[in-house]
């Protein structure tokens, strides 16, 4: 059995989907949010469905261009884009944070121009956390405060008498559980015989994000024995790590697996970075989903925090026995480009073969990009 | 000369030249806010100048780190982002050799000018900072290119400024600055003096009140300054704060403007002001004869941009925890910080109230390459101006350091064209 068309990896290829209606149809909400550095426990905790945000599917970024000036990321304006157009029109709300210049402002523009536009009726709350740029004893603390104001907007908003500790404890329980499966089917991915793609990862990652957990769980696990009953990837493809913006979309891992690599780790927001950490089980619990939120393995957001990331590609290189590290950043993501350019160089003087590239959410011209990673591939051992 | 500061000495070399020509060549009282701050900058680049010489630390700065909170230090303050301006401003090619250098080192095109420059000049050892300060404000160019000072062995301090205004993030911030200066201190050898600051910080709040009473007069038809003051300002308030030379600056473009205002003058070259614009974001650096070209060619005055139409309150230096919150306060409320850490409404909002004070007739937006928290205000900023008060704005997609993004005539073209509407 393999994954091709797999029920849950196609979940990602589109937005809405029947887990979301179903859900709907119960009377329940749904609440949008751009970043990982968002409680989802917390929402979860709320009975809300925290559904990240993607532009999968919508190759336009006409209408977003509007409102955000041709440097602004492509992603970005893409998911701009698509809320105009009314792809998120089934949000109940949106939760942002300062994650970067581009995605936060859409605090600003889903209000003006997405939610209060001609013709759409409902009311649709917003919420922000301001996430510190470093990582010390204060930013904690300020941090954990900003979520323990966030937890009573919740309540305020959408009528929740008490988010109670039982609450977030069973939320935790099942978003553990969540990225323990992720981590499982991660480690298949990184053995001598990978059993999944690169391609395939992004796809349960992005599914992941767009339906309850424990639907997901129940996905996960059924994907799990099926990796493990799988025999695996026996050909000696070159081992890639992909590292830097966003994916909301597997053309760009495609590209590089169609030319003869594999993707077999990556260090990515739809990837690795999302399920590395755990929450402590144990003491106040809207303390320990801050504890874990600001202190997991970061992305270049945060400022002081380059040498922990770069620790974590070192010892994935090492672990997953990667022969080249792809670093891409989508044109104008000025905090990955410049992550990524340290990176170059730290990498390539430890002798690891690095490959740095700018690309954009939805390649037009894949021509160019194509012949690149090739030339790269021919030039790994 | 110091070799730890080249830039410095190449930046005072060509402000002397340019200032002795200026003042030789051109009679009283043409280009006199050029005059001015030329010999202001003169005065504090010399300063700090003497002291590398002296083998005091050079503290290399963000510009938002205001330098006027470095003055608890014996020490070379050295603005990053002001050194790259300044030199796009003052030479031919700018800043071009040392963008290109860390370009090709892998700084990405799209990351803002006004880092790239100092950054390529570490490349080329033309600086030895000791330590170099940095907020977490006001651009995701801020939090990306700074770890490239710590990647070549400087020691960064890093003080974290929190998004929104509120007054929990003015006890954060005034917490961290702080402690910040003590960390800086442990990284030069020198205990942070407060009454240095204090002295320091009192005469800021001495020169605001001057700035303040400029701002008015500025709101005056025709508007008796020229829009040359627009650039000029934002390097004296890197090169110059908390120095006495910046408060001489302000007392005598301003009684130049008092005079000017009383006889209904025009700055000089102004025919007769046409055009009455504000500038959201900024002008030019690269090319800063632009505001020149404006007065004379197209007589528009610009009468406000970015660095020019916010000002904080006075800092309360009675004691050390009012000093270091009013301080906290007017970090977050520096020019670009103050937008960065705000949602965009209240940015729209203020420009709204100023082009309607200032009596303006258009806006233009510079949009600059490097800003992208900025990146989603031009249209919604163009709708409200044009909703509020029927005044219609110009976008130019520009780097407002590098001239090769688009050249000085694209840009002048555009306005013509933008003018020929407005007639
Ligand atoms: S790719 Fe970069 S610019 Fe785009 S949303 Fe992510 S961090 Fe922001
Ligand atoms: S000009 Fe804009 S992008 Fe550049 S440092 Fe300033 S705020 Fe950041």
């Amino acid at each position: 059995m393999s994954l091709q068309n797999d029920p849950f990896l196609n979940l990602s290829n589109s937005i809405f989907n029947s887990y979301i209606k179903e859900w709907q149809d119960s009377n329940k909400k749904v609440v949008g949010y751009y970043c990982t550095y968002i409680p989802e426990e917390l929402l979860h905790a709320a009975k809300l469905l925290p559904f990240r945000i993607r532009a999968t599917g919508n190759e336009s970024t006409e209408l977003g261009d509007i409102y955000m000036v041709r440097f602004t990321c492509s992603f970005v304006r893409a998911s701009l884009d698509l809320a105009l157009k009314g792809g998120f029109d089934f949000f109940d709300g949106y939760l942002i944070c300062n994650s970067c210049d581009h995605s936060r402002r859409m605090y600003e523009l889903f209000h003006l121009k997405v939610f209060n536009r001609e013709g759409f009726k409902k009311k649709i709350p917003r919420f922000y956390i301001s996430v510190p740029h470093v990582i010390t004893k204060a930013g904690f603390l300020w941090f954990k405060q900003e979520i323990e104001e966030l937890k009573e907007k919740i309540e305020k908003n959408f009528n929740i008498k008490k988010i109670t500790n039982e609450d977030l404890k069973e939320s935790i329980k099942i978003h553990n559980e969540n990225r323990k499966l992720l981590r499982d089917i991660h480690e298949l991915r990184i053995q001598t015989v990978p059993k999944i793609t690169g391609s395939e990862a992004l796809q349960i990652s992005m599914a992941n994000s767009s339906i309850p957990k424990d639907i997901a769980n129940q996905e996960l696990k059924r994907i799990l024995k099926v990796l493990n009953d799988s025999e695996g990837n026996k050909t000696n493809q070159k081992r890639i790590m992909l590292v830097g913006s966003i994916m909301d979309n597997t053309s760009f891992t495609e590209l590089i697996e169609n030319a003869g690599a594999l993707i077999v780790s990556d260090f990515l927001c739809f990837g690795t970075r999302n399920f590395l950490d755990d929450i402590n089980v144990n003491g106040d619990p809207l303390e320990s989903i801050s504890k874990r939120l600001y202190y997991r393995m970061s992305c270049p957001r945060m400022m002081d925090d380059h040498e922990k990331r770069l620790n974590f590609l070192k010892s994935e290189i090492n672990r997953a026995k990667i022969d080249g590290v792809i670093l891409q950043r989508i044109n104008n993501c000025d905090l990955h480009g410049c992550d990524n350019m340290l990176f170059e160089h730290e990498l390539k003087d430890l002798d690891i073969p690095v490959f740095n590239i700018d690309r954009e959410s939805f390649q037009a011209d894949t021509n160019r990009l194509q012949t690149r990673i090739e030339a790269f591939l021919e030039m790994v051992k | 000369m110091s070799e730890r500061v080249i830039p410095y000495n190449i930046l005072l070399e060509i402000i002397s030249n340019t200032y002795e020509l200026v003042w030789r060549i051109v009679p009283d009282p043409e280009f006199s806010v050029l005059k001015e701050g030329l010999k202001t900058m003169e005065v504090s680049l010399t300063s700090g100048i003497q002291k590398a010489e002296e083998g005091l630390p050079v503290i290399g700065h963000h510009f938002s780190f205001p330098s006027e909170f470095l003055s608890c230090f014996d020490a070379v303050p050295i603005c990053i982002e002001g050194t790259s301006y300044l030199l796009s401003a003052l030479l031919p090619d700018g800043c071009e050799k040392y963008y290109d250098l860390i370009n090709n080192w892998g700084h990405p095109y799209h990351t803002c000018s006004s880092q790239k420059g100092p950054m390529g000049m570490v490349l080329d050892d033309l600086f030895e900072f000791d330590v170099i300060a940095t907020p977490t404000a006001p651009c995701d160019n801020t939090f990306a290119s700074y770890p490239f000072f710590a990647y070549k062995n400087i020691p960064l301090v890093i003080t974290d400024v929190p998004f929104i205004h509120k007054e929990k993030s003015y006890i954060y911030l005034a917490e961290q600055l702080k402690s910040d200066l003590y960390k800086i201190g442990e990284v030069i050898g020198q205990k942070p003096d407060f009454d240095k600051l204090k002295i320091a910080l009192n005469l800021e709040n001495q020169i605001l009140n001057y700035e303040l009473e400029l701002f008015e007069l500025r709101k005056a038809v025709p508007c008796p300054v020229e829009s040359m003051i627009n650039p000029i300002v934002s390097g004296i308030k890197i090169f110059s704060s908390g120095r006495p030379e910046k408060l001489a600056f302000f007392k005598t473009i301003l009684n130049l403007a008092k005079k000017r205002y009383k006889n209904k003058e025009l700055p000089p070259g102004m025919k007769e002001e046409k055009f009455r614009s504000v500038w959201p974001y900024m002008t030019i650096f690269f090319d800063i004869n632009l505001c020149e070209w404006l007065d004379r060619e197209l007589g528009m005055s610009v009468l406000i941009d970015i660095f020019n139409y916010n000002f904080e309150e006075p800092i309360d230096t009675s004691s050390e925890d009012k000093m270091f919150y009013g301080m906290a306060k007017k970090a977050m409320n520096y020019p670009m910080i103050k937008e960065s850490t705000e949602f965009f409404d209240t940015f729209i909002e203020n420009f709204i109230n100023v082009s309607r004070d200032f009596q303006a007739d258009c806006a233009i937006f510079t949009s600059h390459l490097g800003c992208k928290q900025f990146g989603s205000i031009p249209q919604i900023l163009r709708e409200a101006l044009r909703d509020e008060l029927g005044i219609p704005m110009l976008i130019i997609d520009v780097d407002v350091g590098d001239k090769r993004f688009n050249s000085i005539k694209i840009i002048k073209d555009k306005i013509k064209m933008f003018t020929n509407t407005l007639l």
